[in-house]
């Protein structure tokens, strides 16, 4: 295990520079908005700002000084090691639940930026958590996979494995878009000895065998149009990270713009109408492009998950996790499944349904996202205590 | 009719400069171990086009012949409801007066040069087969045509350009032959201006609806009990291939083109990648050249509309209801369908009959989906079969039947 601190080399950065210097745009259709895709406008100044005024070594510094980052070996089942980057901020008790944030596509550890102040210092009667905070393999500045087939029992071999490694044998995980199916990954197969439960902001599932259409409340039909909608008109990028991740990794490795179109068009599209400023996207993209994988690998989850026989939309054949499950609703996220459904998922024990908030919940409603969790694993809680010795309150 | 524009291909130095420059930055990524074909282009593939493209690949010496070649001309057309777009093309007329005016339509990602092999075989004359005179267009955005600005330009409108640059050119009545989107624009042709102005349609891109037992009882139950030829049975093996696995492009183009197009204008080797993994996996192992694919891709990459522009049709027709291909919309026109095996969706041959008024079939034993391209002489055998003397469409374009007049001789 080493510390580890976030530093791009500055031949890196004049590289990037070059490349942005030497961007050649499309044109647009006259009053195409959004439907086309990302407005040409938003990316011309994006460009500019990432050129000129973007201040890279400053976010990397904040970065460094707000979140605690090392990076571990982890020995994948058939995939030798791999160099593992997290964020590890224990709670200021010391004695918090250990919980295991995954973030998914387009985030990053990042994600866990807002979250892990507010849920490693409660106030008066609220639990606290030891965060991890993964840097998936092939994300951020963790090595990715360099065999085929690394698929989600790999992704939750190496959470699982990483929290055993920090003294963490029994956990709580978090997790939302691709951190969905990991963490349900983690409790199908760890679930009980080590997962004691696990929360989630979205539930994929496709209906079970006996559904009845005819029990669906009206935000639950709303919650599966806007299912349907994400499916016919925004789901292209799925379809093709899905099945050729290699022609498209070509664009994204080669081109900053592209990369930023790529991954910003969702940035706006899956959140709640967040107040995302220039620096903050630019962030965001630039871990994506100064990743230790490459911008290419990032993408590569989504064919082995698609070839896996486990892929999108097909029902699970392996058996409904138990232990204890948790989920926040929020009205932008890309789809929202009856509660009818929820026994072929989980045990659902916790829900609560929001007013505002996207896919991003951890970055765009940092407290609602916590106040779901600690009253879920506070006390009175339906999760409460489920980590023996570690129930979030000091003792 | 108007008198015609020659066009010359002539990148300014500038934009060989800039391609050159970017070519010289190429960022690659990895890629994973024996991945090959499977999650997209192999790294060894576009490494050695990238460097070919940097150095050896010459542009100039490509666009020479492309221009000694083909005879290119420029000519605005209006477009109802938009803009006048000033159109590239191909134009040669054969040697035989009466030749049969032929419309060549591509698709995507292909372009006017897929009309580069089968012009010189459509425009022989002999007395065992017809003689055509040869238009192929660029369609508005792709090659050297000026592409719209306005939303909504969608399949219609591109069979409104082509058939008004037939008329322009003095063809009132002509034949077309299309693939790809070319099937859904000549289909529209068909449709709109057949009898009066198209007189007869071939593809090889014959996208099939099923039969259905009201509109045709005895053809539907015939197809109920005959089972599959082996070639079909491996068509629908390839159909389900491209569903399952070939997509991904189509739901990008149809859905966001303009986020897609950021990567496809700023970079080279993202263009390259995207194109020239169609160029191999929908033929049937065609022998590309790395000058010949570099030349494929330089055209986008140096079109008038830019490379983001070409992808624009998916989303346009998509969203538009010109779309719908039902089988109660069946042009009346003849129409022919040659079947070759490595094309993407292939549907058993008795649904051709829900194309159109099915005149001619052929199945090939190879070739795939740019079939002008890997089969010239295949296709255009087809036609003259279609057209010719014995042909179901012989003498479809009044006076112009594709054959020498004999002169007799007052003695």
């Amino acid at each position: 295990m080493s510390s580890f601190k976030i530093a791009i080399s500055s031949a890196a950065l004049s590289a990037l520079k070059n490349r942005l210097e030497s961007t050649r745009f499309p044109d647009e259709l006259d009053d195409s908005g959004w439907e086309y895709g990302v407005p040409l406008a938003d990316i011309k100044r994006l460009v500019a700002r990432w050129r000129d005024g973007f201040d890279w070594r400053q976010e990397e510094q904040k970065l460094n000084n707000e979140l605690p980052q090392y990076t571990r070996e982890i020995e994948v089942d058939g995939f030798g090691v791999l160099d593992v980057h997290y964020v590890h901020k224990k709670s200021e008790s010391g004695q918090g639940i250990p919980l295991l944030f995954s973030h998914g596509w387009p985030g990053s550890f990042l994600e866990s930026r807002k979250i892990i102040p507010l849920l490693t210092k409660g106030s008066g009667g609220d639990p606290v958590f030891d965060v991890v905070a993964i840097s998936l393999p092939g994300f951020g500045f963790s090595e990715g996979p360099k065999k085929k087939g690394f698929s989600l029992s790999q992704y939750a071999e190496v959470a699982h494995k990483l929290m055993l490694a920090l003294g963490y044998t029994e956990y709580v995980t978090q997790g939302g878009d691709i951190g969905f199916r990991i963490t349900a990954e983690m409790a199908r197969r760890y679930g009980g000895e080590h997962s004691k439960a696990w929360h989630t902001n979205v539930i994929y599932s496709p209906p079970p065998e006996n559904d009845d259409p005819s029990s669906y409340t009206a935000s639950e039909k709303e919650g599966l149009a806007r299912g349907e909608e994400f499916q016919r008109s925004g789901s292209g990028y799925l379809i093709q990270q899905s099945t050729k991740p290699q022609t498209l990794g070509y664009s994204l490795a080669d081109s900053p713009v592209g990369l930023l179109a790529w991954i910003y068009e969702k940035l706006v599209a899956w959140s709640d109408n967040y107040p995302w400023t220039d620096d903050e996207v630019l962030t965001w993209v630039s871990i994506y492009w100064f990743s230790r994988a490459g911008p290419a690998a990032s993408i590569r989850f989504y064919y082995e998950f698609a070839h896996s026989g486990q892929g999108f939309g097909t029902r699970s054949s392996q058996a409904v996790p138990t232990i204890p499950m948790g989920c926040s609703l929020f009205p932008k996220e890309l789809v929202r499944i009856p509660k009818s459904w929820y026994p072929s998922v989980g045990n659902v024990v916790f829900e609560a349904e929001h007013d505002s908030g996207g896919h991003f919940a951890a970055h765009e409603e940092p407290e609602l996202l916590v106040g779901d969790l600690r009253k879920m694993f506070g006390k009175g809680g339906p999760a409460f205590g489920v980590v023996p010795g570690r129930s979030g309150y000091i003792d | 009719m108007s008198t015609e524009v020659p066009y010359t291909i002539s990148v300014p130095e500038s934009k060989l400069d800039i391609l050159r420059q970017k070519l010289a930055l190429v960022e690659f990524p990895d890629e994973l171990e024996n991945s090959q074909w499977n999650y997209g282009v192999p790294l060894a593939d576009i490494k050695r086009l990238v460097a070919r493209w940097k150095d050896g690949y010459d542009w100039r010496a490509e666009e020479s012949k492309l221009n000694k070649d083909l005879p290119q001309f420029t000519r605005d057309i209006d477009v109802d409801g938009f803009e006048t777009l000033n159109i590239h093309y191909v134009h040669q007329k054969s040697p035989v007066t009466n030749a049969i005016p032929l419309l060549f339509v591509h698709g995507w990602p292909g372009n006017f040069i897929e009309v580069r092999k089968i012009l010189p075989l459509l425009l022989q004359s002999s007395p065992q087969f017809p003689s055509f005179h040869v238009v192929a267009f660029s369609l508005p955005g792709y090659g050297f045509s000026e592409g719209s600005h306005k939303t909504g330009f969608a399949a219609e409108q591109y069979a409104e350009v082509a058939h008004k640059l037939m008329l322009s050119l003095g063809y009132n009545e002509y034949v077309t032959q299309g693939g790809d989107w070319g099937f859904l624009i000549t289909r529209i042709i068909a449709q709109k201006y057949g009898g009066k102005h198209s007189k007869a349609w071939h593809t090889n891109f014959p996208v099939g609806t099923p039969l259905q037992f009201s509109s045709n009882p005895i053809l539907y139950l015939k197809h109920l009990v005959t089972p599959y030829t082996e070639a079909e049975k491996a068509g629908i093996e390839r159909s389900k291939w491209f569903v399952k696995e070939g997509r991904g492009y189509h739901e990008e183009q149809a859905t966001k083109p303009q986020t897609l197009g950021y990567s496809l204008a700023d970079s080279p080797v993202g263009l390259l990648a995207w194109i020239y993994e169609k160029l191999v996996t929908w033929t049937d192992s065609y022998p590309w050249t790395d000058d010949e694919v570099l030349t494929w891709i330089s055209i986008f990459y140096f079109s008038r509309a830019g490379p983001a522009a070409s992808v624009r049709i998916y989303y346009e027709v998509m969203h538009s209801k010109g779309f719908l291909q039902s089988p109660s919309l069946k042009p009346t026109i003849p129409l022919g369908v040659s079947h070759f095996p490595n094309e993407l969706r292939i549907t058993p041959k008795k649904f051709d009959h829900n194309v159109g008024k099915l005149v001619f079939q052929a199945e090939h034993s190879s070739g795939g989906h740019f079939a002008a391209y890997e089969r010239p002489e295949e296709l255009v055998g087809d036609l003259r079969k279609m057209f010719g003397k014995k042909g179901p469409a012989f003498g479809v374009v009044p006076g112009k039947n594709g054959y020498e007049e004999k002169v007799i001789a007052n003695l």
